[in-house]
């Protein structure tokens, strides 16, 4: 069974991952986790303390269960660049006080340091909006670049053909031929898939009132910090984990909202997509990066992930997941693994670690944090 | 002249506005400022907003204006209460009536709830959507913390089939140092008129050292309007400007929910992921009817209902639910304003 123990501040549970039902186990990697989420509650997705956060989370759980390889995510800029207006030495500063407690944590467990920036940011021009329509628009995931839609009529397509800040509007057919898949995946694929022009996000059902200053750009590439070694795209960082795993331990660390023209550490960028699809900082792209493989399709951007939402739904704490991916890295690797995260819940599903501690936060709401264990059986 | 949509009566004078800043006075008559503009419009689960007891695991069109008649120092949807209304004009949604009862039905959303502000700052424009989804066959229903007046009540009434008023505390205390409020009475008188003529659920925030002294007095209050009233106490987020507190204890909340529990067959303690205390059992037997799993702030959904919709699978007793068409045994005209 995975594990989930949810410690929502002075009240914690253990359940199972799948059915959200109270478990009753125990051993000495449940022992592990519990101590560690009692010892560091989470300070919030806004607060400064929130990238320190994961440096002690994931200090203090290689202390008790002693990985191979760690799977870290410092997303408090990210978060802050989004929704607080900043000047360009505030946005300096913070990104630089984020690399540096990435340093902290290599430089205090000696792990070598693969680290991957998910992109830059650009401020927030305008919004399309495409509530309006005969058909339905729709956003999801934090998306702001593309959006999916359904039914249009000739008028909507006209109309959305010809804004000016829609950069294309391509039909399935298309999202298909450019990512292969089942006819299963297809089903979930949005009939057409728009995008927006950099700068722009689309305004549809659903969309969350906080309005971002600062949105991800249009990143063909992203910088890849990976000492002697170069891929031509994300789907190449795998392999090198998996050479790097042979001789030394190795911890993946993903800037959030970082990209070429900020990273702090000497970089090489690497392809962020396929043809005209490129990744914004999402849960596709940490499932592409962990499996080396494109993963758009398992749960595309603009699907209708509200018509999942009913009572029969596995997985409550995991989003959108209905299942744990297959492919993940740290579900193939044979040594011990953790992954440790502030970015949101999905850590757990994206990154296949053994022990996995996340933020539990809802819209930037902090309920606490949760901790996933799938594998007991390496202590 | 006074604008009479909540118990703070604002005298206005022509072009100001009032304490929500959400009227004026336009050619002598009190005037909504931004008629049609929502700052939500997506699905949610019932069990979300929440309501436990309407139309189990169904979805729901989630809308929203902006402001509030009240000024809570715990406000967890600051950004949008709290600020100028004026200010955030451009990131809203216009939409007519017309459009979000067509949202509503792309979108296969059984009802309507009004979720994100207080829904005594916008009537007017909830009257148009009223009006709309009623031909429509959607049944409306909003959050409200019940500080509209008693003309007000009758409107909300005739616009919305179930509500959800937040009493928040009784005691003057409370209601002036952390709500803004000067009495919290017209809640109590509300929430009385509403649970006799709609289907009608209560949520009380529970703040410790604030509040957590009324929870007894609340449960009075409750029982004496109608011991099936569901009473969702939430453990308070330290959100705005209490962010610095503590969270709640749960067990200290629990436990000062003890002897309320024996008088409310309906109660439930959650807004923390896996609350124990989420699932509805026969006030008869005690057999549990309706499953749910809480994952905390939003977050509540449906597991399964047990026997038949609205009856208990152990005795067969009724228990409460609300499934209708909109306003059902009521003549069903949305009101007009006089
Ligand atoms: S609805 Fe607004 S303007 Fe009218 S009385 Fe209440 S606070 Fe004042």
């Amino acid at each position: 069974m995975d594990i989930a123990i949810v410690d929502a501040r002075g009240w914690q549970n253990t359940l199972d991952l799948e059915t959200g039902e109270k478990a009753s186990v125990s051993g000495p990697a449940v022992e592990i986790v519990q101590g560690v989420l009692r010892r560091h509650p989470y300070p919030g997705d806004m607060d400064r303390g929130s990238n320190r956060w994961v440096s002690d989370t994931a200090i203090d759980l290689i202390e008790a269960y002693n990985p191979r390889f760690v799977f870290l995510t410092y997303a408090a800029q990210y978060f802050a660049g989004r929704y607080v207006p900043m000047t360009g030495e505030e946005r300096s500063r913070m990104i630089a006080d984020a690399f540096l407690e990435a340093q902290r944590f290599v430089d205090r467990t000696g792990f070598a340091a693969i680290a991957v920036g998910t992109g830059n940011m650009t401020p927030r021009k305008g919004a399309i909006d495409a509530t309006a329509i005969d058909g339905l628009a729709i956003c999801t995931h934090w998306s702001t670049r593309y959006a999916g839609l359904y039914d249009p009529s000739p008028a909507d397509l006209a109309l959305l053909r010809s804004h000016p800040h829609i950069e294309s509007i391509v039909p399935r057919e298309e999202v298909m031929t450019l990512f292969g898949g089942t006819p299963g995946q297809a089903a979930r694929v949005p009939q057409y898939l728009m995008l927006a022009r950099e700068g722009y996000t689309f305004k549809t059902a659903g969309v969350l009132m906080k309005t971002p200053v600062m949105i991800p750009s249009v990143n063909s590439a992203i910088p890849l910090y990976a000492p002697g070694r170069t891929v031509e795209a994300i789907t190449g960082i795998r392999a090198i984990l998996e050479e790097e795993l042979a001789e030394k331990n190795v911890a993946l660390i993903f800037m959030e909202g970082v990209g070429c023209d900020e990273f702090a550490w000497p970089f090489t960028p690497c392809r962020n997509g396929t043809r005209w699809w490129h990744y914004e900082p999402s849960e596709a792209q940490y499932l592409t990066i962990s499996s080396g493989r494109h993963r758009f399709l398992d749960y595309p951007t603009g699907y209708k992930d509200f018509e999942e939402e009913d009572a029969s739904k596995l997985y409550p704490f995991s989003g959108y997941f209905k299942a744990i991916p297959e492919d993940t890295f740290g579900s193939h690797f044979p040594g011990r693994s953790i992954s440790v995260g502030n970015k949101s819940m999905f850590m757990h599903m994206v990154a296949g670690a053994d022990i996995s501690i996340e933020c539990f936060a809802r819209n930037l709401y902090n309920q606490g944090t949760m901790a996933v264990i799938h594998r007991q059986d390496k202590i | 002249m006074r604008c009479n949509y909540c118990e703070r009566r604002c005298r206005i004078a022509s072009g100001e506005t009032g304490f929500c800043r959400m009227y004026t006075v336009s050619q002598g008559v009190i005037t909504e400022r931004f008629p049609h503009r929502w700052s939500a419009c997506g699905t949610s689960r019932m069990e979300a907003f929440p309501f436990y007891h309407v139309f189990p695991g169904s979805r729901s069109l989630a809308i929203g204006t902006t402001s509030c008649n009240f000024r809570c120092r715990y406000c967890s949807n600051a950004y949008i209460a709290k600020e100028d209304p004026e200010s955030q004009q451009e990131r809203m949604y216009h939409l007519a009536p017309r459009e979000v009862v067509a949202m509503a039905k792309k979108m296969s959303c059984r009802t309507i709830v009004f979720n994100v502000n207080e829904p005594t700052v916008s009537l007017p424009s909830l009257m148009d959507l009223a009006a709309e989804a009623k031909a429509a066959g959607i049944p409306m229903g909003c959050l409200t913390n019940g500080f509209m007046t008693a003309e007000s009540t009758e409107l909300m009434a005739s616009i919305f089939s179930f509500f959800n008023v937040s009493l928040k505390g009784i005691s003057k205390t409370f209601g002036r140092e952390y709500i803004g409020a000067s009495s919290l009475r017209p809640v109590l008188r509300n929430i009385e008129r509403l649970a006799g003529i709609r289907h009608v659920e209560v949520t009380t925030p529970v703040i410790e050292g604030a509040n957590d002294t009324e929870i007894d007095a609340i449960a009075d209050f409750l029982g004496s309007v109608d011991p099936e009233i569901p009473w969702h106490v939430f453990r308070l987020l330290p959100e705005d400007e209490m962010r610095d507190r503590d969270y709640p204890s749960i067990e200290a909340i629990d436990a000062a929910l003890r002897s309320a529990r024996e008088r409310l067959p309906y109660l439930y303690f959650h807004n923390f992921v896996g609350s124990d205390w989420v699932n509805t059992a026969c006030p008869a037997c005690g057999t549990v009817a309706i499953e749910r799993f809480s994952l905390g702030c939003g977050g509540d959904k449906l597991n399964r209902v047990l026997g038949g919709e609205g009856q208990c699978p152990g005795c067969g007793r009724a228990i409460r639910l609300f499934t209708h068409s909109p306003h059902a045994g009521d003549e069903g005209a949305v009101r007009t304003w006089t």
